[in-house]
C-alpha cells in the first residue's frame, strides 16, 4: 500500500485476498499471526514497523490511521486495500480469511 | 548502557509479577518469545518498552508503555492479561483461557497513573 516501505513477500497456495500484515518484530501476537498465515498457506506481505525509520513508519501509521478511522496497534491487516483486522483473535482471522472457498494461485 | 541477557529479562519479569501479585503468560513459548522482545528492545532502546507496543521515539514519548505498561493493571482486572499478554491474573491462569488480542488503550482517554 505505501511504496515508501519494504514489504516482505511470503508466497501461498491461498490468494483469495490481498493481505498486508503491519508487525512488530518483538510481539508475541504479531508472531502468532504471521505463523498463522504461513501454516494455512496463505499468500500475504508483511512488514516489520518497528524495523523502520521514525519518520518513515509514523507517516505510515498516520496514512492507516486516516484510511481505516481506527487506532493502530499491531498485528494490523489490511484486506484488500479497503478492510482490516487489527490485534491477533485467531477466530477473527479465521472467519475473514478462510471463510468460503480458496482461490488458488 | 550494557546489554541485556535473556536470563537478566526472565529475571525481570519475574520480579515485576512477583511484586504485582501477577503471574507471568502460562504459554512457554509466548514467553519466550516475549522475553526475547523484551530484551531486544533494552538493547535497541534501552529500556523495556512493551515488546507489543511501537517507539514514538524516545523514552519520555514512550514513558506508559514501559514494560509493565500503564495500562496493565486496568487489562489485567478487565481481561485476565495485559495487552501483550506477558502478565496474568491467577483467576485467568486457572480458567484455562488461551488469551488473544484485546483493544489499545493508548491513546484513549486519560492515561493512568
Amino acid at each position: 500500500m505505501f511504496d515508501y516501505l519494504e514489504y516482505s513477500k511470503v508466497e501461498g497456495s491461498d490468494e483469495r485476498h490481498d493481505i498486508e500484515i503491519y508487525a512488530l518484530s518483538t510481539c508475541g501476537f504479531c508472531k502468532r499471526a504471521l505463523a498463522f498465515l504461513k501454516e494455512r498457506d496463505i499468500a500475504h506481505r508483511f512488514v516489520h514497523v518497528d524495523m523502520v525509520p521514525l519518520e518513515l513508519k509514523n507517516k505510515a501509521k498516520a496514512e492507516l490511521l486516516e484510511r481505516f478511522k481506527v487506532h493502530v496497534s499491531f498485528p494490523f491487516a489490511v484486506i484488500d486495500g479497503k478492510d482490516f483486522l487489527v490485534g491477533f483473535i485467531e477466530a477473527d482471522w479465521r472467519k475473514t480469511l478462510l471463510d468460503g472457498e480458496p482461490r488458488r494461485g | 548502557m550494557a546489554e541485556k541477557t535473556i536470563e537478566e529479562v526472565r529475571k525481570f519479569i519475574l520480579m515485576v509479577a512477583a511484586k504485582q501479585g501477577w503471574l507471568p503468560t502460562r504459554d512457554e513459548s509466548f514467553l519466550e518469545d516475549l522475553a526475547e522482545g523484551l530484551r531486544v528492545n533494552w538493547n535497541r532502546y534501552g529500556y523495556f518498552l512493551c515488546p507489543c507496543r511501537d517507539s514514538e521515539g524516545s523514552r519520555e514519548a514512550d514513558a506508559d508503555v514501559l514494560c509493565p505498561c500503564v495500562y496493565a493493571r486496568q487489562d489485567i482486572e478487565t481481561y485476565g492479561y495485559c495487552f501483550c499478554s506477558l502478565y496474568w491474573s491467577s483467576a485467568f491462569a486457572s480458567s484455562g483461557g488461551v488469551p488473544g488480542g484485546i483493544p489499545e488503550r493508548r491513546g484513549r482517554g486519560p492515561t493512568p497513573s
